[in-house]
């Protein structure tokens, strides 16, 4: 056993979260030596980061810093090779960021890019896939391995400190229960942890098809061009709104099955905007403020971008579900391990995650001496431990406070507090320069 | 010239220029480490010229301007006081260019205003200097007697700031039009505008057209300063400069009687012929030309190329590569020959496709001294830093369905393929052909589309 998987394999520990690991930083130390180099053979991106900055054998922390990946670096295939629908191309590219072997997975035949992923994941390679807000998909290999090792981290994490997760709950997900992407993965383990047979009720089984973001992505493509026509756009304008209300009709469904079971311990799971139309048509049907189980796990998220809501939006939902459970994590896409969050609002590491505090610039390594008594700002990154299929080393666009000390909570090492932003990017800070893309020139196809 | 200069500690202190007069003062305080900046107090009431007055230049004749601005190139060219030195020294330190760029940028400020380059844009924009100092006799086909006057008015311009340059071109232009001009300084290039400006004042203190300037920083968007002075009974027009946030902050106050006059985001290109392969020489040439066009403003500038069409079998487009790389690197009059390091971003991007090497070849390093990604279809992501996109094309025409209204420049090798491809280029929405290696901006000719001296007017009639 090496000192990695028994760092992984804490997750088997009911109290993972409440265990004082010995030496722990010290043999993260080992793990992260471990894992390097045997991946520095195996995944040829990584390969040549490391001969670019001389980095051959994890001796400190500091090394890993410049090989940390970001997410731009799983979407950095060409968009040509979806749009031509070159499938091989497309393997050729996933090949240079993965462990095992992808490019002999058969893509004869392969119609579009969900079809490819099928495909991927019939093989044993459990692609994720993310869509930023540029259209452009990312796509995060992992084995089937990663994936079951994920979902039993979830079993740990989720509903800690509070409650554990034994397959006794009715359960609500405001999202489709199929589809590539890591908040539907969420999704499918809350309900296997968390619902009794036939008890988890996603928004729609209608899957996400990366078909439908890579056609909106194109047709701005032709937008830039000039070649989308008039016609096209109102096609699109109108599939839009029809999906939205088939969405609409499906959370009027939800929610009435969801109110119906207010008063037992059930799990509900959505964006912040969801939970805002959730309680839009509670208050349509009559039903007030309050009236959950108080043993309910209430959970919400997700980024605010692109959607208005009232500036009390959180008090809202607060006083909506009203004393119930609110669990929550800070996680990632790209990170398979996620830090639950104990009484106190901070942040746990797991043994098999390596944080990485880097200064503003993500070029040094920041310790607990770089603030004021081991508080310390600065951006998020991390090595997950976890990843068989994949490097996981990565470099995030967060703003994150680490405390280098005990958690006031009782439980040993460092915490994240809860004070979690986004670093502005690059053209926020009102640089104003001539130059610039057609992008700029491009409304979106719904957008009027 | 450090020694002579006050320590660079502590935030930097921008100066604003109200109606010609430096104002000096501590406010509030902008910016991180190592760009923070304080500026004196905001008088937003300061920086607006009452209607029901003329603007100060209104009646001044035109040649007594030109005679103006020469005089400040000359206190420029001079620098007397240490006050453009040390406004350099203040850019240098910002660090958004290495220092020799920033030297050479700032020592052409000076010639820019030159009394032939004047004389030729109000001749080519406006149409002659009675124009601007009173009103033209036409005959109109009725028969009805008329008279033309371009008018001065009153604009809030919103300056790039990746080139000081556009601060001296934005005065030129400003004082040769008569109107009265509010600058708004952008983060990136605070200094030049207000050393401008105190040089205006020091060649004719008190003068009208030094009383026409007024340049001051707020933070863009901020509704609170913005919501105030966007205004059509303050300003005629609104000349925004770039990016996406400017142009679209600036469209929420543009109404009847506020006009938006929008330099707006562009990208160039180069394009060229096979021609290049003809000889060694040819090459040599077409890889030079072509690296003096990516590297304008270190890449920072709308008229640098950032994708390269070339025609040409796959071996000579990788020569073309090769050359083209070892070139980008150089210091020249518009690049610094100091490496910087290109955006870890951009590293991740490129690093993703240079394993595919049966599609794509990369030249050069993310060390900041040029980089050639050779493909057959352009890259998804934006070129900069000294990266160029060479793609590979079977005839220049193909490269027109890269051509759109963001397109701004398109230099071509040879200049004899420009007669049989300007047309389809305009047609695609490109706005200046030029030959490769010509991509630097040229005065008195259309920018954007438009010329400008003509859109800093109101055009005004008397009839009958």
């Amino acid at each position: 056993m090496t000192v990695r998987s028994e760092l992984v394999d804490a997750a088997v520990h009911e109290d993972v979260f409440d265990r004082s690991y010995p030496d722990l930083e010290a043999r993260q130390l080992e793990a992260a030596r471990e894992l390097f180099a045997e991946r520095r053979e195996q995944i040829p991106v990584l390969r040549r980061r490391a001969t670019e900055s001389g980095v051959s054998e994890i001796r400190r922390l500091d090394d890993l810093v410049p090989l940390l990946f970001a997410h731009t670096s799983y979407k950095s295939y060409p968009a040509s090779f979806v749009e031509q629908g070159r499938w091989d191309r497309l393997l050729q590219w996933m090949q240079t960021l993965s462990t095992q072997t992808v490019t002999d997975v058969d893509v004869e035949g392969v119609t579009d890019v969900d079809d490819w992923m099928d495909r991927l994941r019939a093989a044993g390679h459990m692609v994720l896939a993310t869509s930023g807000s540029s259209g452009k998909v990312s796509f995060l290999n992992h084995t089937r391995g990663d994936s079951e090792k994920k979902q039993r981290h979830y079993r740990r994490m989720s509903g800690w400190p509070y409650v554990k997760a034994d397959n006794s709950r009715v359960v609500f997900l405001t999202s489709p229960s199929k589809g590539p992407n890591s908040a539907i993965e969420a999704a499918v383990n809350s309900a296997a942890v968390w619902a009794r047979p036939g008890e988890a009720h996603f928004l729609t089984d209608e899957p996400l098809r990366l078909a439908d973001i890579s056609a909106s992505a194109a047709l701005n493509k032709r937008m830039a061009e000039g070649l989308a026509t008039p016609g096209e756009i109102a096609f699109a304008r109108v599939e839009a709104q029809v999906r939205a209300e088939r969405m609409s009709a499906a959370l009027d469904d939800f929610v009435e099955k969801l109110l119906s079971h207010r008063h037992e311990p059930i799990v509900v799971s959505a964006l912040w905007a969801q939970h805002m139309a959730i309680i839009d048509r509670a208050k349509a049907l009559g039903v007030e403020d309050g009236g959950f189980h108080p043993d309910s796990l209430v959970s919400a998220g997700g980024g605010l971008k692109g959607v208005t809501l009232p500036d009390d939006y959180k008090e809202r939902v607060d006083r909506f579900y009203g004393k119930v459970i609110r669990n929550n994590a800070y996680g990632m896409t790209e990170m398979a391990q996620t830090c639950p969050k104990c009484q106190c609002g901070r942040y746990h590491r797991p043994p098999g995650l390596i944080w990485l505090l880097l200064d503003r610039d993500g070029e040094r390594l920041l310790t607990a001496d770089d603030g004021e008594d081991g508080v310390v700002e600065g951006r998020f990154a991390f090595l997950d431990l976890l990843y068989e299929g994949r490097w996981g080393g990565l470099i995030s666009g967060d703003k994150v406070t680490i405390d280098f000390k005990d958690c006031p909570c009782g439980r040993p090492g460092p915490t994240i507090l809860d004070t979690i932003s986004r670093y502005a990017q690059a053209g926020e800070s009102d640089h104003i320069g001539c130059a610039g893309t057609i992008d700029a020139y491009i409304r979106g196809a719904v957008a009027p | 010239m450090n020694a002579i200069l006050p320590p660079l500690a502590g935030p930097a202190r921008v100066r604003h220029v109200v109606k010609g007069r430096i104002v000096e003062g501590d406010g509030p305080e902008y910016g991180r480490e190592p760009n923070r900046f304080t500026t004196p107090p905001l008088d937003v009431g300061a920086l607006v010229w009452p209607r029901p007055t003329p603007t100060p230049a209104a009646d001044v004749p035109v040649d007594e301007i030109i005679d103006v601005l020469v005089a400040t190139g000359e206190v420029l060219r001079r620098d007397a006081s240490g006050a453009l030195a040390q406004a350099m020294e203040r850019s240098v330190a910002a660090g958004f260019y290495p220092r020799d760029l920033v030297e050479t940028s700032f020592a052409h400020l000076g010639h820019m205003f030159s009394r032939a380059a004047m004389e030729f844009m109000i001749a080519q924009e406006i149409g002659g200097k009675d124009l601007l100092d009173g009103w033209r006799e036409v005959e109109t086909p009725s028969g009805r007697p008329a008279r033309v006057r371009a008018f001065p008015c009153r604009l809030l311009h919103v300056i790039a700031g990746n080139s000081p340059g556009v601060a001296a071109n934005t005065v030129i232009r400003g004082a040769l039009t008569k109107g009265a001009h509010l600058l708004k300084l952008p983060s990136n290039e605070l200094f030049s505008a207000p050393a401008i400006l105190a040089a205006l004042s020091e060649a004719a203190p008190g003068h009208p057209v030094a009383r026409s300037f007024s340049a001051a920083y707020w933070r863009g968007g901020d509704e609170a300063v913005e919501s105030l002075l966007f205004r059509p009974q303050y300003f005629d027009k609104i000349v925004a400069w770039g990016g996406e946030s400017t142009i679209k902050g600036a469209l929420k106050y543009v109404g009847p009687g506020l006009e938006l006059v929008a330099f707006d985001p562009k990208t160039s290109i180069s394009l060229i012929g096979r021609e290049a392969f003809a000889s060694e020489a040819a090459l040599e040439a077409a890889a030079e030309a072509g690296a003096h066009d990516a590297t304008i403003m270190n890449q920072e500038a709308c008229t640098a190329s950032r994708f390269q069409f070339v025609e040409g079998s796959l071996d000579q487009i990788d020569r073309y590569c090769e050359r083209l790389q070892a070139r980008l690197g150089q210091a020249r009059r518009s690049a610094s020959g100091e490496p910087r390091p290109i955006a870890r971003s951009l590293r991740d991007e490129i690093d993703g496709l240079r394993d595919l090497e049966d599609y794509y070849r990369v030249w050069g390093g993310y060390d900041g001294r040029g980089l050639v990604i050779r493909s057959d279809e352009a890259v998804d992501f934006y070129p900069e830093g000294k990266v160029v996109n060479v793609v590979a094309v079977e005839r220049l025409e193909d490269a027109v369905r890269h051509v759109n209204v963001a397109t701004q420049t398109v230099g071509v090798y040879p200049p004899q393929r420009k007669a049989g491809l300007r047309d389809l280029l305009a047609s695609a929405g490109a706005q200046r052909i030029v030959s490769l290696g010509c991509a630097t901006p040229e005065v008195g000719l259309p920018h954007d589309g438009f010329y400008p001296l003509h859109r800093f007017v109101r055009w005004v009639n008397d009839e009958g």
